[in-house]
């Protein structure tokens, strides 16, 4: 179990994110839209950031090399 | 017959050579405080008030009877249920907070009298011992006749005793500003910054609103309180002065530091009270205004006159100002049953006000009220929680409240390694506050790190009834139960 600080674009709060290292990125960024959904939803597509720079949706968190208590982000994906 | 004023400094201002011990063993440094500087330095040493000890138990006694004679008149519990909803809930916030943190501040007083360098210093932290005695007494009393009526005013002596969320990041602040530190460090941090910089806000803008909502008592209260802040607040200035003139760094990493530190405190406590709790047609203005008229004035003079700096966090603590309290606000309203009084929903009108009052700020945070206004259109009156957070939130592992600095696009928490050991900040000044004194602050452990160490449960219910301390009865909920006039189901 790997946690988390999960924040979400437009949200008022970080959240805690509990993840498996399996987890693919795009499973925690619907863990947390879920999380905070009583306040924030965001429609369509989003970003992943981690360390400040975007991570693919299909690679797992180990692979992302998400480190325990560290943040992610989950943004609004700008049109194209 | 001596007169008053040929016989009181033999009371009040009277050093004496030592010949026993050495005046650095009478008044060592970690008691002190720093710079040490030998009493010479300090012989000067004065403030404004220059209460004897019968003029001051004179008029202590004279403000008991007056508080006293308001609780005959308006302390009631019938007094209070006239009262307008979300002002009690304020009310009950206020009351938790306030008399164990006075509690702790007699023990910094009393270093104070002990160990400050001037006898006339040590006399005036004497009476300000005395003061907060007073301050622990007024709420604990009147609150406790509330009780019966509603078990949250319970929490007005509970509180401090707890491992609620808030109460951990309570007493991170007061063990800190009032326990632990030195007499110098204790003057600067709470008489002046906290005491002449913030507390205005409670002592003039809170009164005002009580005031306003017919809170005679509330008002009364806070006004005999600040009768005596204003006395002994007053050591503040020339202990900053002095330690100014002899180690500006210092000085200024002292002021830095705690004006940070108190802003968060006031921003939760008071900001929630003024933008929120209490009903519109009260306000009188907001809290970032009451802010910039109360505090940021009259703190930025002081700078001038001490010859320092505006903190170098101050770009980050004005956007704070259109942010930070709101940040929180939103969030524990979606955590309410974690704490021990209720939570308003801004309605339209409410909205609307905001929207002018910050208007840099409210188009971000409005969509998440709207998203929360709508959850309880399509929920029943009373079923809270369909409309509240599950997950756990993350602390801050300095000031160990919520991480909700930023702006709901652009949030500032951060991580450091230190130690072995990873830590979270909602912002800059919290982190550089952390690595200052790493060591001062690194043991502790915020909400989720217990829970990782499986100290407390890691499902919100259990946290919220084994650790946090609340129940049913206590927790808190929608102060009207989601029966807002302005909300119509009919919609959903």
């Amino acid at each position: 179990m790997i946690p988390l600080y999960g924040f979400l674009e437009g949200d008022t709060v970080g959240l805690l994110v509990l993840a498996d290292g399996d987890d693919s990125v795009a499973e925690i960024a619907r863990k947390l839209q879920t999380a905070a959904r009583l306040r924030v939803a965001i429609e369509g597509p989003v970003t992943v950031l981690y360390d400040g720079k975007p991570v693919d949706p299909l690679t797992t968190v180990s692979d992302a090399g998400m480190q325990p208590l560290t943040r992610f982000d989950v943004r609004r994906r700008p049109p194209a | 017959m001596l007169k008053r004023d040929e016989w009181l400094d033999l009371a009040r201002k009277l050093d004496w050579e030592l010949s026993y011990v050495s005046e650095k063993d009478a008044f060592p440094e970690v008691q002190s405080g720093r710079p040490w500087l030998p009493h010479a330095a300090w012989a000067g040493w004065d403030e404004p008030f220059r209460t004897s000890y019968p003029e001051y138990v004179a008029g202590q006694h004279a403000k008991e009877a007056s508080v006293a004679a308001v609780r005959e008149a308006v302390g009631r519990v019938e007094d209070y249920q006239r009262l307008p909803q979300g002002w009690l809930e304020g009310l009950k916030l206020h009351a938790a907070m306030l008399p164990l943190a006075e509690f702790a501040a007699v023990v910094g007083n009393l270093r104070a009298a002990r160990f400050g360098r001037d006898s006339a210093w040590r006399s005036a932290a004497l009476l300000g011992a005395l003061d907060e005695m007073r301050h622990t007494q007024i709420p604990l009393l009147l609150m406790h006749d509330l009780v019966r009526w509603d078990p949250q005013f319970d929490w007005t002596h509970k509180l401090f005793h707890t491992n609620n969320w808030v109460a951990i990041a309570a007493r991170h602040l007061s063990d800190e500003l009032l326990l632990a530190s030195d007499a110098i460090e204790f003057a600067i941090a709470t008489n002046f910054v906290f005491e002449t910089g913030f507390t205005n806000v409670q002592f003039v803008g809170l009164s005002a609103l009580a005031h306003g909502v017919g809170d005679k008592m509330f008002e009364k209260m806070v006004g005999s309180i600040q009768s005596d802040e204003a006395r002994h607040a007053q050591i503040g200035a020339p202990v900053l002065a002095m330690v100014a003139k002899h180690d500006r760094p210092y000085a200024q990493y002292l002021l830095d530091k705690w004006f940070w530190r108190s802003w968060l405190l006031f921003a939760v406590v008071t900001g929630f009270s003024m933008d929120y709790l209490t009903p519109l047609e009260h306000r009188q203005s907001s809290f970032k205004e009451f802010m910039h008229e109360w505090v940021l004035d009259q703190f930025l003079r002081s700078l001038d006159e001490f010859g320092l700096e505006r903190p170098w966090y101050w770009d980050i603590f004005l956007e704070g100002l259109d942010n930070y309290h709101h940040m929180v606000y939103a969030s524990a309203y979606s955590y309410r049953a974690s704490v021990w009084f209720n939570f308003v929903v801004p309605g339209p009108r409410e909205r609307a006000w905001l929207a002018e009052k910050y208007p840099a700020s409210w188009p971000d945070l409005d969509p998440v009220w709207q998203r929360i206004t709508d959850r309880w259109r399509a929920a029943d009156p009373g079923n809270d929680f369909a409309v509240h957070g599950t997950a756990i939130v993350s602390f801050c592992d300095l000031c160990q409240l919520v991480l909700s600095n930023g702006t709901p696009r652009a949030n500032t928490a951060n991580t450091l390694d230190h130690g072995g050991q990873r830590y979270v900040f909602c912002s800059r000044p919290c982190r550089w506050i952390f690595e200052q004194e790493p060591d001062r602050y690194a043991g502790h452990k915020d909400v989720v790190k217990r829970v990782l160490a499986g100290e407390a449960p890691a499902n919100l219910v259990g946290l919220v009834q084994r650790y946090f301390g609340l129940d049913y009865e206590t927790w808190g909920k929608d102060a009207f139960r989601g029966e807002y006039p302005w909300l119509d189901r009919r919609r959903a």
